[in-house]
């Protein structure tokens, strides 16, 4: 079982010189400054930008070099669709994928797509803002919520109980700052037990108490529901800790069906990502995800620190996987 | 008994109870014989037990499913299932995570036949299981299950090759058949190739299985085998015809509940033909919030019962068993402090009396300004200089009696707008109020209007006067909060959680030292309906739209409820004409209805065509965001370009103006009129108060 605690992680600075060069570097193109110094900055032979239509730019908008911006808004159609046609032949390659700009769906099927493809090491880089454009009240996605459903690839077996209708399913929501989600992704999972997940340390000192005002609009829908803390910018120590809290359930004898729903920072998505591949695969866990239309292009202001995430994945030993 | 700091009305969802909570927490209602008999358990007849949000579907329908059975009967299971006559196998339509049979680069005919197959399965592996539990390891019947199990077996395409035995082991090869298909379904997910393999005909399991078990265990022979089918709003369409197709083709022992939201039910559809399954025919339908606001007064007492388990169950709170309906109610409300009533309204505005000690209060500021203003364009019948005015507003006072003076402002400016003269008008109007403070019975016309427009009044004197957090409208008392919960249980219980949470964290301890306070009700009335009105925002793509329009049909009714002379009491309630409402207004006016923003309340005939139009009350729990009144009296009849302005967002920019030019209907010195026109309005009705002739 990985220590994902020792995987390596860095800070890297604008101003230096990045020593790294990749084969491909993958960027989702964002309005924020920090996503697009990134990608001035990063040194690879493959550079590209990958659009989402959840952004809702037009085409005369896209930004300059090799951009990758089909309609579909299904994570894994997207994903697929971009390493068979942009970057085939990727399990030899170093890759380094920006992951400040992605939509969580998408990355987290880029994570399981890079397991079947038996890739077992790649680069991520996250860029932290120095504050959220309009404190608690900043609005990342919008629309409505088309559905709540179970991200690609990380589709569970679950089971039911036929004589003890008791809930032994468990949600653990990673909570940002988007009460709706939570609200719903909750709602959707009604006899679940809730656990959660908070950002902590927070990326920046009041965005934890700003994390802390919005997630209370849900309470109606989450109900009674444990706190567990990991690290806003550390996807390592958030897999980390995803794993005591699963243990600690599986102990009690008090969990059936997982489910994970990342809602907060990249890197945790990142880290739940990572939990999930390594040892969630072909079990009775889900991950899930409230979908919606439109995401914001531009949410934060300023750029703090950039971190490089080195995650290593699990080898393929599962048929089909 | 609980910690005693839990707030008792934490949990307000049924899913969240264990089969024990269920079960000692269940509260019958006192009608017929109940839920038991309501939900006919027995029936072969197929049901849709329909609801709002909260409106207790599925406390009822895991009250009815096997576990909870096994806890009821725990001295002899098997018996008490026979005594039953039915074994209930309770599945959530959530357990099935219906959104993995789509898109992946399959099409839907490929889906939907892998939906059906996991459905078969899903629901066999549950009965299975449960069968199990009832009679596995009783050698008796070890026979009966081996034929059964055999029988069963049959059913697959392709026999498995060792038949099991026992349920035990059927179990366990349905859940290997269950596995090997979700893997598929989600590998399908990466590799956009399907390999699931069907190894039994649509809906063999699901009734095959209680057939054989009927047939060869005499200890479920004759049994009904009840799948109450949950949170069915969670399907698609197509799925949703799936299981319809189900309903359409149920056979014996087999009978269906379905749970599901007011707007759960995508389609009537089948896969027999495509027909419809209709009412009354393939199944009949229980609309579990209306028929629970039908029964107000045992919806009441049911709902009473339940906060009186909880204050048992967390507070240890002592309860006389034998206590009667009346009893329970008077000892409830003692536990919530409550304002006061008086016949004129004395202790109820008392605090206009504190307040203005040796000034003229606001409402006759309103009047004598809207007096001269009518003097000056000429629109103020009988008054033509400012002492008239000054008489006219002495005529009116009645200072002890705040309520009063309202009350005959009111009927003054009724009578002005009938165009009538105002001095003569106030002399009438002061008799009249002489009188009835003397004997209420010696004067009934005017003791009509104060009995209608009293909450209305008393709530204009507390805007007018209040100012502080003391003069907030009033939504107090268990049973004023009852009545906002209306047919829904949870929304009491929400009430009473925030009321209770707001009180605790507040330094009372209600329930065991003391009622629960005003400030506290007033805190958590507030807290509820915010939350009421902010979920709608889940609607799906029509929430805003949906919280949009009720909102501005509140501001309409709020600015009737503060006008001078609203047109109707205690207007919460709206009729208008169907037919010639734009086909959006329509869509999201059933889109409310259906999250329960709005409540159907009957139908009313229309004044002047006489056609029946469809009357809806915005529901109470919304009340308080716009100070509006919990019970209705007059319905609004709006007009189609009302309806537009309100409901379809196309029409939204007309509403302001609409809505301006209603209620200077209602507003002096013009009433709606330009002073050159004023002429009296031509309707008996516009010119009556309900009570009033022309005396």
């Amino acid at each position: 079982m990985s220590d994902y605690t020792i995987y390596y992680k860095d800070t890297l600075q604008l101003e230096d010189d990045w020593p790294t060069e990749w084969d491909v570097f993958v960027s989702a193109y964002t309005s924020a400054r920090r996503v697009r110094q990134v990608f001035e900055k990063v040194k690879a032979a493959q550079k590209h930008w990958l659009v989402f239509a959840e952004y809702g730019y037009a085409p005369a908008e896209y930004p300059a070099g090799r951009v990758f911006a089909p309609e579909t808004r299904d994570e894994a159609d997207f994903i697929r669709q971009f390493w068979e046609t942009m970057a085939p032949d990727i399990a030899s390659k170093s890759i380094c994928v920006d992951i400040t700009g992605f939509i969580r769906p998408y990355l987290c099927f880029l994570v399981r797509w890079f397991v079947s493809c038996g890739i077992r090491r790649f680069d991520a880089i996250y860029t932290e803002p120095s504050h959220y454009a309009r404190r608690e009240e900043t609005k990342f996605s919008g629309g409505p919520i088309v559905e709540v459903r179970q991200i690609r690839g990380f589709e569970g077996n679950h089971m039911s109980d036929a004589v003890d209708s008791e809930t032994k399913d468990v949600l653990i929501i990673n909570v940002g700052y988007d009460d709706q989600l939570i609200a719903h992704v909750a709602e959707s999972k009604e006899s679940a037990r809730k656990v959660q997940l908070f950002g902590f340390p927070s990326l920046r000192a009041d965005m934890y108490q700003e994390n802390v005002l919005r997630v209370h609009r849900a309470a109606e829908a989450v109900g009674d529901a444990e706190s567990y803390y990991a690290p806003a910018n550390d996807p390592f120590v958030t897999a980390s800790v995803l794993r005591e809290i699963v243990s600690d359930w599986v102990a009690r004898g008090e969990l059936t069906n997982l489910y994970l729903c990342p809602l907060a920072t990249k890197p945790q998505t990142l880290g739940f990502a990572l939990y999930y591949v390594n040892e969630c695969l072909n079990s009775s866990s889900s991950m899930l995800f409230p979908f919606r239309p439109e995401y914001d292009k531009e949410t934060s202001k300023g750029v703090s620190r950039v971190w490089k995430y080195t995650v290593e994945l699990p080898a393929v030993t599962t048929p089909g996987s | 008994m609980k910690d005693k700091f839990a707030n008792p009305f934490n949990v307000t969802k049924a899913d969240v109870f264990s089969d024990r909570e269920i079960n000692a927490l269940w509260v019958d209602i006192a009608s017929g014989d109940g839920f038991w008999k309501l939900a006919k358990l027995t029936s072969p007849m197929p049901m849709y037990i329909l609801g709002s949000k909260g409106s207790g579907k599925t406390h009822l329908m895991k009250y009815f499913s096997y576990p909870v059975q096994k806890l009821r009967h725990a001295k002899g299971v098997v018996e008490g299932v026979q005594q039953d006559g039915y074994l209930g196998v309770y599945l959530k339509c959530t357990g099935l995570n219906a959104s993995r049979f789509q898109g992946k680069g399959q099409d839907d005919d490929a889906w939907s036949c892998v939906f059906a197959y996991s459905t078969d399965l899903w629901i066999a592996e549950h009965l299975v299981g449960m069968l199990h539990d009832l009679l596995g390891g009783n050698d008796a019947i070890s026979a009966g299950e081996a034929a059964a199990c055999t029988e069963i077996a049959e059913l697959f395409d392709n026999s498995p090759a060792d038949v099991p035995k026992t349920f035990l082991a059927l179990h366990g090869f349905l859940r290997g058949l269950q596995r090997e298909l979700d893997t598929a379904i989600n590998n399908c997910g990466v590799n956009r190739t399907l390999t699931a393999a069907i190894h039994t005909t649509q809906g063999n399991l699901v009734f095959g299985i209680p057939t054989a078990v009927s047939r060869h265990v005499p200890e479920v022979h004759g049994l009904r085998f009840l799948y109450l089918l949950d949170e069915f709003e969670n399907l698609s369409f197509y799925q949703q015809k799936y299981i319809n197709t189900l309903i359409r083709e149920r056979k014996e022992p087999v009978s269906i509940k379905i749970g599901a939201r007011l707007y759960g039910i995508r389609t009537p559809s089948t896969y027999c033909a495509d027909e419809d399954n209709k009412e009354g025919s393939e199944h009949e339908t229980l609309r579990l919030d209306a028929w629970l606001r039908k029964v107000e007064p045992q919806y009441a007492s049911f709902v009473r019962r339940l906060v009186v388990r909880r204050l048992m169950d967390y507070k240890n709170v002592a309860w006389p068993a034998a206590s009667s309906s009346q009893e329970m109610k008077h000892m409830l409300g003692s536990y919530f402090e409550k304002p006061p009533y008086t016949r004129f309204g004395q202790k109820e505005t008392a605090f206009v009396l504190a307040k203005y000690a040796g000034r003229d209060r606001p409402y006759f500021l309103t009047l004598r300004r809207n007096l001269e203003t009518g003097i000056k364009a000429g629109v103020a019948p009988g008054v033509t200089v400012s002492t008239d005015a000054d008489s006219i507003i002495d005529l009116l006072r009645v200072a002890d009696y705040p309520l009063l003076e309202k009350v005959n402002i009111l009927l003054l400016y009724k009578a002005w707008n009938s165009s009538r003269n105002l001095g003569d008008s106030a002399t009438k109007i002061a008799n009249n109020c002489q009188r009835f403070v003397k004997d209420p019975k010696s004067s009934p016309k005017y003791a009509r209007v104060m009995h209608h427009f009293r909450a209305d009044l008393l709530a204009q004197l507390r805007r007018e006067c209040g100012g502080g957090r003391r003069q907030r409208q009033s939504y107090l008392g268990l049973d004023t909060l009852i009545a906002m919960s209306w047919g829904i249980p949870r929304h009491l219980l929400i009430l009473l959680k925030e009321a209770y949470g707001w009180a605790t964290f507040n330094g009372e301890q209600p329930f065991s030292e003391g009622a629960l306070s005003v400030r506290a009700q007033e805190a958590g009335v507030m807290a509820a309906a915010k939350w009421f009105f902010g979920d709608a925002a889940m609607a799906g793509a029509d929430g805003k739209q949906v919280q949009d329009s009720i909102a501005r049909l509140a501001t309409l009714f709020r600015e009737i409820r503060f006008s001078h002379k609203p047109s109707e009491c205690s207007a919460v309630t709206f009729s208008y004409d169907e037919t010639k409402a734009s086909a959006e207004a329509r869509r999201i006016i059933e889109c409310a209805t259906n999250w329960s923003l709005l409540i159907e309340v009957g139908k009313q005939r229309d004044r002047n065509s006489l056609r029946v139009d469809t009357k809806l009350q915005l529901n109470r729990m919304l009340a308080p965001l716009w100070d509006l009144p919990i019970y209705r009296r007059g319905v609004l009849a709006l007009s189609p370009d009302e309806v537009n302005a309100i409901f379809d967002d196309k029409h939204v920019a007309t509403f302001d103006q609409l809505k301006q030019d209603r209620v200077a209907r209602m507003t002096a010195p013009f009433f709606g009129r330009k002073a050159e026109q004023q002429s009296p309005p031509t309707t008996r009705q516009d010119r009556l108060l309900p009570g009033f002739d022309d005396e």
